[in-house]
């Protein structure tokens, strides 16, 4: 490409290619960035490109500017208008995300206290019974973060998403995935945190990958408020019933991780067969 | 081709004995209605089921009976519905923004979501519904900066995106100005392709102007299709000037002569009757629906 600006100005040829449209995509704006601060080919490519078309390539010029690259996340092969929708994410916004920190923060210190004894004695396994706060929210954040992906409420513009071709499922895969990756890296560091076992901060992905899988599944037979609330009860009576026989890890160590992969392989099952049921906002 | 000589089986939208309830509260009964290419503006208080109507021919809310058909399609079959989007520009009533986006980069994401994929395309269209709209020099702004009237030019603009078949505008020019309502109007007129625009609003005059034709709708009930001429002549005879107001009238305003405008069913005997206008038979209408 440097080679059409050598002399500080886009060559002759190069313009008459943009101004008959053969030029491939970053070419072109290659141009269009140079002509906006190049009076010279400016006035060269206006000799061979009517008034109203060179106005309207400024336009578009403008607004690509405005919308900034992807470039580098394209290179990792993710389509760029995939990105975009990231943008709308209700729990990629930095308050979600200071709120997850925060209510993290909350139950790893409690977990802390309980475990050396500063928040008065603890029955059974003393260890295991001070993570039951930690145990029971760390999913549910995923969880939250997912729920919020699909909850008309969190779209301030979710008519206009129900109103869109754009597949629903499509874009709830997109918003459910980045929120379940951004809410697992603050539980993975809190796990780290909390005074458990070494392997805690990897056990919790399985079991919040299950439950976030579980509302999504429900999502597609019920409404969804009632699609997470089913799936958070799921996760927080399993952890109350454990943690009554004093043994509240067993719902991350090797039963518990058994359980949620089959819990996980059977959403997966039911996605794949009723995902067509999937419409953001639409309302019956 | 107006109300009387459009053929309801052939019409671009036909929607026969419609009806749609919120709990306990009927917002449309029975609706039947046919329409074709053109403007065709929806009158009606507010609580007269107008958002409702075209929530449900924009494909965001379910019948509880009747039939609806746009362009062929059945609404609620997905596949059709599907197809239905995808000529479909909507602009819902009061429609909320994320506010930290840009101008350009919500009209990107809209435009996602109408299935635009390619940057390039997307980029074009999103200059072109601004040019249309008058925010070119918006671009970057956030709409949380955007005053009312530019919050709803943008709006408008992500209706516009993708050259739609089928413009649904849920009061377009609340929070416009004079001149932007003026605007507005030009816009609609030069739309290329002769769209299928449906509008709500609360001004008479926004309809009389550009819409060839008008539906009342009045407590989840059409109770008038026509044009605005017609609309207008359902008030022959009981509209009249007078120097003081007329207590026999059902409204009565001062106009800018000093002169009152009486609206009613009885102007008294050697009362100067004046030309009634599109608002005179929606007044009348209206009060009509509200007395029976």
């Amino acid at each position: 490409m440097t080679e059409h600006f050598s002399s500080g100005h886009a060559d002759r040829v190069l313009l008459a290619g943009y101004a008959a449209g053969a030029v491939d995509e970053a070419t072109a704006w290659s141009i269009e960035a140079h002509v906006t601060a190049c009076t010279t080919c400016r006035s060269a490519l206006s000799a061979q490109v009517d008034a109203g078309r060179l106005a309207r390539n400024r336009s578009v010029l403008h607004v690509r500017l405005a919308l900034g690259d992807t470039g580098r996340t394209r290179r990792w092969g993710i389509p760029d208008h995939l990105l975009r929708l990231l943008a709308a994410t209700p729990s990629l916004r930095r308050s979600w995300l200071l709120s997850v920190v925060g209510v993290l923060a909350v139950v790893t210190g409690e977990a802390v206290l309980a475990r050396y004894s500063l928040g008065g004695p603890v029955r059974g396994n003393p260890s295991q019974q001070a993570l039951v706060p930690f145990l029971l929210v760390a999913p549910l954040l995923a969880l939250a973060g997912v729920a919020a992906a699909f909850m008309p409420w969190f779209d301030p513009a979710y008519r206009l998403v129900a109103a869109a071709p754009f597949s629903g499922f499509t874009l709830l895969l997109v918003r459910a995935t980045s929120a379940l990756a951004v809410a697992m890296v603050p539980v993975a560091c809190a796990a780290f945190a909390v005074p458990g076992p070494s392997w805690l901060p990897a056990a919790f992905l399985l079991p919040s990958l299950a439950v976030c899988a579980l509302a999504l599944a429900a999502v597609t037979v019920v409404g969804p408020l009632a699609a997470a609330a089913a799936a958070g009860a799921v996760w927080v009576l399993a952890v109350l019933l454990l943690a009554g026989a004093h043994l509240p890890l067993t719902v991350v160590q090797w039963h518990g991780q058994a359980v949620a992969a089959g819990v996980l392989l059977a959403a997966a099952a039911v996605l794949f067969l009723r995902h067509d049921r999937i419409e953001l906002g639409w309302m019956r | 081709m107006d109300e009387m000589t459009l053929d309801t089986q052939t019409a671009a939208i036909r929607v026969d004995g419609l009806s749609r309830w919120y709990g306990a509260t009927q917002a449309l009964a029975e609706v039947s209605l046919a329409l074709d290419r053109g403007i065709t503006g929806l009158l009606g208080p507010n609580g007269a089921g107008k958002t409702t109507l075209l929530s449900v021919l924009a494909t965001v809310a379910e019948p509880d009976t009747g039939q609806v058909s746009v362009f062929g399609l059945d609404p609620r079959d997905r596949s059709e519905r599907v197809e239905i989007r995808r000529r479909l520009g909507y602009l819902p009533q009061e429609l909320r923004y994320h506010r930290h986006f840009t101008v350009a980069r919500f009209l990107d994401y809209i435009a996602i979501l109408k299935e635009m994929t390619d940057r390039r395309q997307r980029a074009e269209e999103v200059a072109r519904v601004l040019a249309a709209t008058g925010l070119e020099g918006q671009a970057r702004k956030r709409i949380r900066a955007l005053s009312g009237g530019m919050r709803q030019r943008l709006g408008i603009a992500q209706a516009l995106l993708g050259h739609p078949d089928l413009l649904i505008l849920d009061e377009p020019t609340a929070g416009l100005d004079p001149e932007q309502r003026l605007r507005f109007r030009e816009l609609l007129s030069d739309l290329p392709g002769d769209p299928l625009i449906v509008l709500s609003t609360h001004q008479a005059d926004d309809i009389a102007a550009i819409s060839p034709r008008v539906v009342v709708l009045l407590e989840g009930r059409v109770c008038f299709t026509g044009t605005p001429a017609e609309l207008a002549a359902t008030a022959d005879g009981r509209v009249w000037a007078s120097g003081q107001r007329d207590e026999r009238a059902h409204l009565s305003w001062r106009g800018g002569d000093n002169l009152w405008r009486n609206v009613g069913d009885g102007p008294p005997d050697g009362a100067e009757i004046i030309p009634p206008t599109v608002e005179d038979g929606y007044l009348l209408l209206a009060h009509a629906a509200v007395t029976r």
